[in-house]
């Protein structure tokens, strides 16, 4: 419009004219406000999962060897590519660069044990992002967190492998472990003592650092609390789940101790044990897959905290951090439903 | 300790301009006045083609309802009165005016002649109304219907400089090069609703300009600065309510119902020029800024002045721009003419690239994270307001409290999903609307008796 006429020059500072004039775009883009987004998207939220995922997996891999390394590319790998391979199948757009698939995969790797066959964590991921995920609409649709229905499915249907833990510092680094079976110790897990109404006999330290036996991911609490605090201060998740659960868990084992020795080291031993941080932070924090309001994620976490502790207690399993969590994915639109907000100046119709 | 309130984001504030003085510019050629700039009924015409005008000469006044008048911003001829695009996107005849360079005022125009303290509320009132005031901040609701609608209600004068709003930093150079105007301003506001207490409500990344209200205000015991968190929406009124005095605006009501009376700062500063000098509202400050902009600044400009014109006066492009946008990124409009005048309420133009506003994701989905639901300022869950709006919902919806939804924009700015959370409820909130005025209309007794 005005293109054609020449700058009026006013002011000290446009000393530059001989630099070239951008004219005025004939089209511009009228679009609703805001105008100005922040750099957050999913992709960002999820490599700062998986960046928070990174001390306990790499503890893993120090502890149980690099095969653990290579369970988790074949989980990662298959989740990735499944993704792929269905929404291409189902005529979506392509969503892997999200890189959900990629945590839901190094997820479900760190629920297994070092020892399974290779084509586990295939299955489990097919089962996860196939089953789980994709076909009730992908990201942000599914009912239950893909990773721990993946490891439901894969300890039911094979009890075997997903039950047998070698010991700490097992360090193994060979692929064909089935040739070497008699070389694993199928050690006692802290929790399968506990549930027998014994203290582990593993040391306090040993147990919150993460020398003994269990899933790939799991056994180093320590590592995994470094993992949320990072979540918390990049503000991926907030406190309300982690606290709630964590914290339902030791009330609850230390006003009722399953064994006659000191209430608070039966306690000590029960949050350190297991899944509880791994599922706590990582998997109980799924966004999809927990109440939205702050409310609602207190209750979900006291919820997963109280079922965890009645599994462990008079279930058949030694643990119950997954199907506590799972149990409490399905409630959730209830539970958003129970802690609607008051709004602001308070609802219209006095409630 | 910053008054606050729960909710709200922190925006990135670039707020680039915040040193550059407010230059005065007046367009070479011709400024278009639109006739309507308020909430309200659009003003007739008072001259014709042909006329020549001076600068305060009312041009456009409003018979019966709601509104205010409009004045030459620049002296000359009027060319044209025809109907040109505003910055909300409508229609509106306007009055263009070939400007002369002279820069005549009015003769007409007197200032205040008496003692302040012998003014009437109704004096003031009047005066405001013919100077054609109207809220700067956005709004544009006509200030002395405001007046003269919380007069005897209130007991405490709130004057908003809060500036939330990311880049727009016109109210802060005004606090730091003409506080006087803005604190006169106020003292006759607090003449006008015969109260004793005004509070200045700054956000505290304006140090300079509190220190310099601070400073001014020392004497006076009504006129207090109140210093704000700077968090986003803070300008909202509820908001700035419910942080200066924990009292939360119920949904429906004014704030005169709880006791309070807000204005923009410079409503206030030109409430004072139309009593100083008989100037009414001709001009206002506005910022030029934007990534496409070269030389981004604060700029004095005449009511009327196109988009064009600004962006010659500021250096031209820099870069190709996608979206223009009047009025602050958060709830600012886009504009598609950029023969599109500033008016009352605009209070910046912004020329963006897409820098500011990049697709988030393959798809739009929400992953649920509640971002939004713990930003809302009015509590709400935006997630399941905009869920039931796409999918037709509507009841659901309204039940999920869409009509309580002030749009500040809080939720899509953050939403990782990228989804249009805002817009949606939006949408669910007109076919709310439309729905209801069809039931009020098929049965207007019921609702008479309700």
């Amino acid at each position: 419009m005005d293109k054609n006429e020449k700058t009026i020059l006013t002011t000290d500072n446009d000393v530059q004219t001989e630099e070239k004039k951008v004219p005025i775009p004939v089209f511009l883009t009228v679009s609703p406000s805001p105008h100005i987004r922040s750099h957050e998207n999913i992709s960002s939220i999820m490599l700062d999962v998986l960046i928070a995922l990174m001390p306990a997996f790499l503890w893993g891999v120090y502890v149980f060897g690099w095969r653990a390394l290579m369970i988790a590319v074949l989980s990662v790998a298959s989740c990735v590519g499944f993704e792929a391979l269905t929404e291409k199948i189902l005529k979506c757009p392509i969503t892997v660069s999200d890189l959900s698939a990629a945590v839901t995969g190094l997820l479900l790797a760190m629920n297994m044990p070092v020892s399974v066959p290779l084509w586990l964590p295939v299955v489990g991921g097919f089962f996860a992002i196939v089953v789980v995920k994709q076909l009730f609409g992908g990201i942000g649709k599914n009912f239950v967190n893909p990773a721990l229905a993946a490891r439901v499915f894969l300890f039911t249907a094979w009890a075997g492998f997903m039950s047998r833990f070698p010991a700490a510092g097992a360090k193994i680094n060979s692929v064909a472990i089935e040739l070497a079976e008699g070389d694993i110790i199928a050690g006692a897990t802290p929790l399968a003592s506990l549930k027998e109404g014994t203290l582990p006999d593993i040391h306090l330290l040993d147990n919150i650092i993460g020398n003994v036996g269990g899933c790939i991911g799991e056994v180093s609490a320590f590592m995994l609390a470094a993992g949320g605090i990072y979540m918390l201060v990049r503000r991926v998740i907030t406190w309300h789940i982690p606290v709630a659960y964590i914290g339902t868990v030791a009330l609850l084992t230390y006003l009722f101790p399953q064994h006659g020795g000191v209430a608070a080291d039966f306690m000590l031993a029960e949050i350190f044990s297991g899944g509880l941080f791994l599922g706590a932070i990582f998997m109980a924090t799924d966004y999809t897959t927990s109440p939205v309001t702050s409310k609602g994620r207190l209750i979900f976490g006291i919820g997963c905290g109280c079922l965890t502790v009645l599994i462990r207690y008079f279930g058949s399993y030694p643990e119950g951090v997954s199907f506590a969590i799972l149990i409490m994915n399905v409630l959730v639109g209830y539970i958003d439903k129970l802690t609607i907000p008051r709004r602001f100046g308070g609802n219209p119709d006095g409630k | 300790m910053a008054y606050t309130f729960n909710g709200g984001i922190h925006v990135e504030e670039y707020k680039n301009t915040r040193r550059c003085r407010i230059e005065a510019f007046t367009p070479v050629k011709s400024v278009a006045i639109p006739l309507q700039q308020h909430i309200g009924v659009p003003c007739e015409p008072l001259v014709a083609v042909g006329d020549t005008v001076t600068v305060g000469q009312k041009i456009g006044d409003v018979k019966e309802g709601l509104g205010c008048p409009v004045h030459a911003s620049v002296s000359g001829k009027v060319m044209d009165i025809a109907e040109r695009p505003t910055s909300n996107g409508s229609i509106v005849k306007s009055i263009i005016i070939e400007n002369d360079g002279l820069d005549t005022p009015c003769p007409d125009l007197t200032p205040y002649h008496g003692r302040l303290s012998d003014a009437s509320t109704e004096e003031i009132i009047r005066i405001v109304r013919e100077a054609g005031i109207t809220g700067m901040g956005g709004a544009s609701f006509p200030t002395y219907a405001k007046i003269q609608s919380a007069v005897g209600k209130v007991d405490k004068i709130i004057v908003n400089c809060a500036e939330c709003e990311p880049f727009i930093t016109a109210n802060h150079r005004l606090l730091l090069e003409n506080p006087a105007s803005v604190i006169n301003g106020v003292k006759i506001l607090l003449k006008a609703f015969g109260v004793h207490t005004a509070w200045l409500a700054v956000e505290d990344n304006k140090l300079d300009a509190i220190n310099k209200l601070e400073e001014l205000t020392a004497e006076s015991n009504m006129i207090e600065v109140k210093v704000m968190k700077t968090k986003y929406p803070q300008g909202d009124e509820r908001q700035l309510i419910f942080a200066l005095t924990g009292e939360e605006l119920p949904a429906g009501k004014l704030p005169a119902d709880v006791g309070c009376v807000i204005f923009n700062a410079e409503t206030c500063s030109a409430i004072f020029r139309a009593f100083s000098r008989g100037m009414p509202l001709v001009k206002r400050i506005i910022t030029v800024d934007g990534d496409c902009i070269r030389y981004p600044r604060n700029l004095l400009v005449p009511i009327g002045t196109s988009i064009g014109d600004i962006i010659e006066f500021c250096g031209g492009l820099s870069r190709t721009p996608k979206k223009i946008i009047a009025g602050g990124p958060m709830m600012g409009q886009a504009q598609w003419d950029i023969r599109t005048p500033v008016v009352k309420g605009t209070s910046a133009i912004l020329l963006f690239s897409n820098r500011f506003d990049k697709r988030k994701n393959a798809d739009e989905t929400c992953i649920r994270c509640g971002k939004c639901v713990r930003n809302c300022p009015m509590h709400l869950m935006p997630n399941y307001i905009a869920q039931y709006s796409r999918i037709g919902d509507h009841e659901n919806a309204a039940k999920y409290g869409a009509m309580s939804c002030v749009e500040c924009g809080s939720c899509s700015y953050n939403c990782p999903g990228g989804v249009e959370i805002v817009q949606f409820i939006r949408m669910a909130k007109a076919t709310i609307r439309a729905e209801q005025k069809k039931r009020d209309a098929l049965s207007p007794n019921q609702s008479k008796q309700k």
